[in-house]
């Protein structure tokens, strides 16, 4: 967060209908900054205006293929503006930067700011883990319900960590080998991947119950690092009691 | 067919809009992989995402251009991914291919179902 007292106050003026990677470069830099954590920033829009190729663009209705200057302004400390200048560089491609020496007067609080830090950092955790790929068709049953849904009820019945459920557009596999005339368009039986990741010994655990119930797939394990970020204490140390 | 221990698990991502000869390029990947006989290989879309090229892929319902990322995930032994690797370097212009290991624990397939 900026504090009053000196500090760097950077314009950037570009053209609206500049690009870069076919996005606005006004919208890039926002989105550039915001994601760097400046403390602000402000896109402001030009009426009129002319630059580097002394072009003439104005908001008059009748110029359609308007080109409007705008302009990005943010202030920050001199370290940051250092830090951020190479990118902007980048960015901006034809347009122009400008730094001014300035004072903050009074820096502006946000209430969200203060009230987390009051709240601990992020709880990080990070371990060796499995991660257990199932491959079924979407027709598949199980006791008349579909198996994608039976396999996560059962593992949230199993209290295995988590499971996230993917559809796939296309495929053919062990299970989808019947292929009539050779054509490979089967919008009805989509396949279906289940990702699980857990400790191997809770999947290995879960095995016997998916042998029963995985009539035709597959399923693979592979070994995944799990950097996981929470920030209820509480429940964390709950769930460590209950799976240590 | 059998698969089981080791084995590779290849992703190739590119773009829905990528053609080959014509056809979508995924469709063509998946219609080489049988035709090389591989265990099996699955199409997914995904809703959004950026590559090598940092242009954002967006499957927005107004978009222009629905350029979806999509991923092609092969599951087989190494020897036999190695046979479609050559084939993915001509037909893969733009994207991204890795390769990983995996431990097959199951693969099963009623016999006899396999059409010619």
């Amino acid at each position: 967060m900026i504090k009053a007292g000196p500090a760097k106050k950077v314009s950037i003026y570009v053209g609206q209908d500049q690009k870069y990677h076919g996005e606005s470069v006004y919208a890039a830099i926002l989105e550039f900054l915001f994601y760097r954590k400046v403390s602000g920033a402000t896109v402001i829009r030009g009426v009129a205006g002319f630059g580097a190729d002394h072009h003439l663009q104005t908001d008059r209705i009748l110029v359609l293929t308007e080109n409007l200057p705008m302009k990005v302004e943010f202030i920050e400390t001199p370290e940051k503006v250092e830090e951020l200048l190479p990118k902007l560089h980048e960015i901006v491609g034809t347009g122009l930067i400008e730094i001014q020496d300035t004072t903050i007067v009074k820096a502006s609080e946000s209430l969200k700011h203060a009230a987390r830090q009051e709240s601990a950092p992020a709880l990080k955790h990070a371990e060796t883990a499995k991660l257990m790929r199932i491959f079924i068709g979407e027709n598949d049953k199980w006791n008349g319900k579909p198996l994608h849904t039976a396999l996560i009820e059962s593992m949230r019945a199993n209290d295995i960590a988590g499971v996230t459920v993917y559809q796939g557009i296309l495929g053919y596999g062990a299970n989808r080998r019947i292929h009539k005339d050779g054509m490979l368009h089967l919008s009805h039986d989509r396949p279906m991947m289940l990702s699980v990741v857990d400790t191997e010994e809770r999947l290995r655990a879960f095995l016997p119950l998916l042998d029963g119930m995985v009539q035709q797939g597959l399923v693979v394990f592979s070994d995944v690092d799990v950097i996981k970020y929470t920030h209820d204490y509480q429940e964390a140390e709950r769930r460590k009691a209950v799976r240590p | 067919m059998k698969l089981e221990g080791k084995a590779k698990m290849l992703r190739i991502h590119f773009g829905e809009d990528d053609k080959w000869n014509g056809k979508p390029l995924y469709r063509a990947i998946v219609e080489k992989c049988r035709a090389l006989d591989l265990a099996g290989a699955t199409v997914f879309r995904g809703i959004e995402g950026y590559g090598a090229s940092t242009l954002i892929h967006r499957s927005h319902l107004l978009s222009f251009s629905p350029d979806a990322p999509i991923m092609v995930s092969v599951i087989d032994s190494e020897e036999k991914i190695q046979t479609l690797l050559p084939f993915l370097d001509e037909m893969v212009s733009e994207g991204l291919i890795a390769m990983s290991e995996v431990e097959v624990i199951k693969y099963v397939h009623q016999e006899g179902v396999r059409s010619e």
